[in-house]
């Protein structure tokens, strides 16, 4: 596939797979009554003009954080030949290229220059520290026993048994980091109501939309991205590929949301303490467990 | 990825553009928020450079390193900058380069007030916002400064009087220029070093190369070389990596020279409305750094009373 | 390969001289620390050039320029650690603001 063909078929793919997202989660906000965070309304209609505002990273913002999500979205693999480009290193590929969601937050939000925006810059940075390092451990272990960096890889050689059942523990871990990486309660501390929703409150017309589909997006690849990883991806019996890659990331994704309406918010702080203390140690210890595994013939093909 | 050879020129020009931009408007852009910003730029165009090079996983470890170094760097420079925004230097007259470089730092004063008289519907909370804020980063970063400045000659009499009356001085015409005195100098230095190295590129042309691609799975050669014939070398650097953050760690370690009672101060401030309530939220407090957990506290208690709010109103 | 090496060395000859400026011409600490970085990225740039174009089978350059990143996040981490420490004591990070340190 030409590169100018790939693209708008991997746009349609994001913009669906947000929209659908949007569905979702708004579903589920009505019924828990929880802090809308990323998700709150934004006003689509008026471009807002922050007076103060650096006019080159404001628009910025919302442009680099789209361009994370869109640039993620390549990696992700619908079916053995439904992928946008199956890149040799695609997991370490797609944890680079969401962190441009975080820069795009920080340069939007010091760029809007209110105290509520360059507040959710902070606290966006401080989030990012804490859960880079458990991230990447709870992706080790699956890239450990698939042997390869590769989605495609990654998904086929969990053909015989999931790695949510080898890595029960790996599964855990992105489920929190996984929250954490999209922003989603009880992390949503860069979108507070207490700061109006941070970036959000400062953007209207068309950066809205684009802050719209990048926060819904990111929940979307990360979601789908634990479903490669820990759910076998396009595979199941019967249906196609592509329909149980859906069921899985939207399964997992209500799962995600659902458990975080279940607990207590999260202060940035409470979040460095809670990776540090705890989450670090913890994919370590599964490192060393897949580690175990692997050397026992467990996994392995 | 195989590129054609269009493609491969318009990608090397690209990145190449975007490499030498970013660090040029490093050096010469007046707001230091957008200065860190335009190296990540800059790091990043080096990084399409490398993948172009087919050492891509290097050039993804490079964005990833530097996205997240780079912007706890950018914080911190806010933290120790009087002007981290630009807002008041980009007001002045300045030599072509940097105007560029430092074009949209200026607020929009005049405009603001015009959009007041005839104000639509969509501006009314963001009008509101900017009058309370007014300044944004600019003043605010100033007052925070000055305000520690005087806190400390309240506090510690132990620097003596001489250095009591530098300090002063140093507040009284605050020189806020970002550049040394020798930047002409240093400007024509590094333009000679840059003649330099590319003449002698230019005229010495004729490198060993061969026609040879390397393997397309660098990670795997990477990885092999890493755990075997450089194996001491990556355990150095994990060694490096511990006794730096070691060393960080014990430099930046709360205690011998405490915060400064100015940011306390303003906390404390901040916290006010919510003063009945913090009594039961102490523990929390108590248990991380000072003002981190002021600051904590206080979102808290905003965001739960916001909750209590909620839940109230829907039942 | 279209691109030849030397408009790679190039580029890097030019962040070289860029980051020679900023190191030489910027007051506050931290831009200079940022200076050194953009002269580390000029070297590894460099390196990998070479690399590709004149040893492309042994991937020790690769290894090099990962340690020239490594290290350069730990002199970052150091480096603003002491700069915190410098801004408790003197409340500023500009460096000609000290002056005692030429003796």
């Amino acid at each position: 596939m030409g590169v100018v063909l790939q693209m708008p078929v991997v746009l349609a793919a994001l913009l669906g797979g947000a929209l659908l997202t949007l569905l979702l989660e708004r579903t589920l906000l009505q019924r828990t009554q929880t802090e809308p965070g990323p998700a709150a309304a934004v006003d689509y209609r008026h471009a807002v003009d922050p007076p103060n505002a650096d006019r080159w990273l404001y628009p910025a913002g919302p442009v680099l954080a789209l361009l994370g999500v869109a640039l993620a979205t390549v990696v992700i693999p619908f079916g053995p030949n439904l992928i946008g480009e199956d890149l040799g290193i695609g997991v370490f590929y797609f944890i680079v290229v969401v962190d441009f969601v975080v820069l795009g937050i920080a340069l939007g939000g010091w760029g809007a220059n209110t105290p509520d925006a360059v507040e959710a810059c902070y606290r966006i940075v401080a989030q990012l520290v804490a859960y880079v390092i458990p991230l990447g451990l709870a992706l080790v272990g699956a890239i450990m026993m698939a042997e390869s960096l590769s989605t495609v890889a990654i998904v086929e050689a969990q053909t015989g048994l999931w790695y949510i059942v080898l890595q029960p523990i790996g599964f855990v871990l992105y489920l929190i980091t996984g929250l954490m990486q999209a922003y989603r309660a009880p992390f949503l501390e860069p979108f507070a109501a207490s700061i109006q929703q941070g970036v959000l409150h400062t953007s209207g017309g068309w950066q809205a939309m684009a802050w719209r589909m990048a926060l819904s997006g990111v929940l979307f690849v990360v979601a789908a991205m634990g479903a490669v990883l820990f759910l076998g991806g396009w595979q199941g019996p019967l249906l196609p590929g592509p329909v149980w890659m859906l069921l899985k990331t939207y399964g997992l994704m209500a799962l995600m949301l659902w458990l975080g309406t279940r607990v207590r918010l999260r202060s940035t702080a409470q979040m460095l303490a809670l990776s540090w203390k705890v989450l670090i140690p913890v994919g370590l210890v599964n490192v060393l467990i897949v580690g175990m595994l692997i050397l026992l013939g467990v996994g392995t093909a | 990825m195989i590129l054609g050879p269009v493609a491969q020129i318009v990608a090397f020009s690209l990145c190449a553009l975007i490499a030498i931009a970013g660090a040029l408007g490093m050096a010469t852009t007046m707001s230091m928020f957008r200065s860190g910003i335009f190296l990540m730029a800059s790091f990043i165009g080096v990084a399409g450079l490398f993948i172009l090079l087919s050492a891509d996983l290097l050039g993804l470890l490079q964005v990833m390193m530097y996205i997240g170094g780079m912007l706890v760097m950018i914080l911190f420079m806010v933290l120790f900058s009087h002007d981290p925004g630009g807002a008041m230097m980009a007001g002045m007259q300045l030599p072509i380069i940097e105007k560029f470089f430092s074009l949209g730092l200026l607020p929009r004063e005049q405009k603001q007030e015009e959009q007041s008289q005839h104000a639509g519907n969509g501006h009314q909370p963001m009008e509101q916002n900017g009058q309370d804020d007014h300044a944004g980063h600019a003043d605010h970063g100033d007052q925070d400064a000055e305000q520690n400045g005087h806190d400390e000659h309240a506090g510690q009499n132990g620097h003596g009087g001489h250095e009591d009356h530098e300090d002063h001085e140093h507040h009284e015409h605050m020189d806020m220029s970002m550049t040394t005195p020798i930047k002409k100098p240093a400007a024509v230095l590094a333009v000679l070093v840059g003649v330099i190295l590319v003449g002698l590129l230019l005229l010495r042309p004729a490198w060993p190369i061969v026609a040879a691609t390397p393997n397309p799975n660098s990670a795997e050669m990477v990885g092999h070389l890493l755990m075997g014939k450089y194996m001491l070398a990556f355990e150095g650097a994990g060694l490096l990596i511990l006794i730096g953050i070691f060393g960080a760690v014990f430099l930046a370690r709360a205690g011998h020279f405490p915060d400064e009672r100015g940011r306390e101060a303003r906390v404390a401030v901040d916290a006010q409305p919510t003063a009945p309530e913090a009594p039961a939220l102490q523990p929390v407090a108590d248990a991380d750094p000072p003002d981190a957990a002021e600051l904590v506290g206080v979102t808290e208690i905003q965001t739960r009373r916001n909750l209590e709010k909620d839940g109230r109103g829907e039942q | 390969m279209i691109i030849p090496l030397t408009a790679y060395l190039i580029v890097g000859a030019v962040l070289f001289a860029i980051g020679i400026y900023a190191v030489l011409a910027q007051r506050s600490a931290v831009m200079i620390l940022m200076g050194i970085e953009v002269l580390l990225n000029a070297i590894g740039l460099n390196l990998i050039a070479f690399w590709r174009f004149v040893r492309p089978d042994d991937y020790s350059a690769q290894i090099f320029t990962i340690l020239i990143v490594t290290i350069g996040a730990v002199e970052m981490a150091v480096g603003l650690a002491i700069m915190l420490l410098l801004y408790r004591n003197r409340q500023t990070v500009q460096v000609d603001a000290y002056e005692e340190l030429h003796g």
